[in-house]
C-alpha cells in the first residue's frame, strides 16, 4: 500500500550529521541583550583554539550579528563540495549571517530568522570540531528552541548575566527553560561585575546557587574590551584583563574537553 | 556549489525515512525555488548521479521549478522575485542564492516600500512528496 510523506525537512538530518562530528556544542546565552554574550562567545572560542582545541563559532544572533566584526571576518564564505567553508581567524572557524549581509539590515518577519539559522547549520562544513561555541540571540524564541532541541547529547549551555536585577531576572527564566528542557548547564558566568556585586547572596552567585549549577566566574568590567573590539581582531580581545579572567573561569572545563574524546567534558 | 550538499541531504533524508518506515521508495517530488536561483538541470544531474546505490535508485524522481511568492505583511501585496521594487546587484543575487531570506535585506515591498514581508513560496530546494511502498 503506497504511503505518502510530505513536508520532509531534510536540513534537520544534515544538521545532525554535521554536528555528529562536533564533540561539544556550547550555547552561550542570557535571554537579555547587552550583557556581553557575543564578546564572551568570541573570546571563549578564541581561548579554546589557543588551548589547542578545534574550535568553531556560530553566530546565532541573526538579527544583530557581531561575530564577524569581532573576528574581522569579511566576504561570502567559499562554496566547497561539502558545503559552505567558514573562514578561519585566530584558529576559529567562524560562521555568521553577516558574512552574507555585509552590514545590511536584516529585517525578518515570522520564521525568517530561524530559516536562516537552519540553512547555515545545514550548509556549514565545520569538519571535525572539539567545540562549537554558539553566540545565542537575546530572547527565548524560535532560535533558542531550535538550538536547545538539537538531536545531540552533547549540547551544553553557559548562562551569562550581569549582576543587576534586570539581567539576573531574565537569566533566571533561561535557566528554568534549560532545566525543563533537559539541557545541561555548565554554569553561570557573571559579566561586567564590580567588587561589591561578587558577594554571597548577590547576582550571578545567587542565581547559580538557586539552580545548583557552578558559578564559573565573575568577569570584571574592563574598558580595554571596547578598544579591542574597535581593532576588530580576536588577538586583541584575548589580551584583555576580561579575556584572562574568562580563561581562568573556563580553564577546567576546556581542559576536560581536551583530555578525552571518548569521555568528553561534562 | 552548495547544491551538491543540499541534494546529498535530500537523498540521505529520503533514505532515512524509507528505512524508518521499512518501505521502498516509489517516487520523490522535489521543488526548486526561484529565489535560490539554482540551475534546475544541475539539480537533476546531481540527483541522477548521487542516487546510484541508494534507496532512490529505482524511484521515479521529478524535479519542478517553483515560482516565488512574497507577501507584504504591512499592505498585503503579493509579488515575486521578478517584480522587485528596484534593481539588485550581482552580489545581492549571490547572497539570496545562498540565503534566500536575505531578500529582505536588499528589497522592499513594490507597493508600500516597507521591508516587512515574508517569503511564502519558492525559497529554495525542498522535498514536496515522498511516496513509499510501505
Amino acid at each position: 500500500m503506497p504511503e505518502s510523506e510530505s513536508g520532509l525537512d531534510f536540513r534537520r538530518g544534515m544538521i545532525d550529521r554535521r554536528l555528529a562530528r562536533t564533540r561539544r556544542v556550547l550555547l552561550v546565552m542570557s535571554g537579555k541583550g547587552g550583557v556581553g554574550k557575543s564578546v564572551v562567545s568570541a573570546a571563549l572560542a578564541g581561548i579554546a583554539a589557543a588551548s589547542g582545541l578545534k574550535a568553531g563559532l556560530m553566530d546565532a544572533d541573526i538579527y544583530g550579528p557581531s561575530s564577524a566584526l569581532l573576528f574581522g571576518a569579511k566576504g561570502l564564505p567559499a562554496e566547497g563540495e561539502s558545503g559552505l567553508v567558514p573562514p578561519v581567524l585566530g584558529g576559529v572557524k567562524v560562521m555568521s549571517v553577516d558574512l552574507f549581509a555585509s552590514g545590511r539590515p536584516i529585517p525578518l518577519a515570522g520564521s525568517g530568522a530561524n530559516e536562516i539559522l537552519l540553512e547555515l547549520l545545514a550548509l556549514t562544513d565545520w569538519g571535525n570540531l572539539d567545540c562549537l561555541v554558539v553566540d545565542m540571540p537575546p530572547a527565548t524564541g524560535d532560535i533558542m528552541l531550535t538550538l536547545t532541541s538539537l538531536r545531540k547529547d552533547d549540547v551544553r549551555a553557559v548562562v551569562v548575566t550581569m549582576p543587576d536585577r534586570l539581567s539576573t531576572s531574565v537569566a533566571h527564566r533561561v535557566l528554568e527553560l534549560l532545566k525543563s528542557g533537559g539541557v545541561t548547564t555548565v554554569g553561570v558566568l557573571g559579566n561586567m561585575v564590580r567588587g561589591s556585586a561578587k558577594g554571597k547572596g548577590t547576582g550571578p552567585r545567587k542565581l547559580a546557587e538557586e539552580f545548583g549549577v557552578p558559578l564559573l566566574g565573575q568577569l570584571p568590567y574592563d574598558p580595554s574590551v571596547s578598544r579591542a573590539v574597535e581593532r576588530g581582531n580576536i588577538e586583541s580581545l584575548l589580551q584583555t584583563k576580561f579575556a584572562r579572567a574568562l580563561r581562568r573561569s573556563m580553564d577546567v572545563y576546556l581542559s576536560g574537553m581536551g583530555r578525552s574524546s571518548s569521555r568528553g567534558a561534562g | 556549489m552548495h547544491e551538491l550538499s543540499l541534494v546529498q541531504g535530500i537523498i540521505d533524508a529520503v533514505g532515512e525515512t524509507a528505512s524508518e518506515k521499512g518501505g521502498r521508495v516509489l517516487s520523490v517530488k522535489i521543488g526548486v525555488g526561484e529565489l535560490a536561483q539554482f540551475d534546475i538541470n544541475l539539480v537533476r544531474g546531481l540527483l541522477n548521479d548521487l542516487k546510484k546505490g541508494t534507496s532512490l535508485e529505482g524511484a521515479r524522481i521529478t524535479v519542478e521549478p517553483e515560482k516565488s511568492k512574497v507577501k507584504c505583511l504591512s499592505c498585503g501585496k503579493v509579488w515575486n522575485f521578478q517584480e522587485l521594487a528596484g534593481p539588485i546587484s550581482s552580489d545581492e543575487r549571490e547572497m539570496i542564492h545562498l540565503l534566500p531570506e536575505l531578500l529582505n535585506s536588499c528589497s522592499r515591498c513594490p507597493s508600500c516600500s516597507k521591508s516587512y514581508f515574508e517569503i511564502e513560496e519558492g525559497r529554495s530546494v525542498r522535498v514536496i512528496e515522498v511516496v513509499l511502498d510501505a
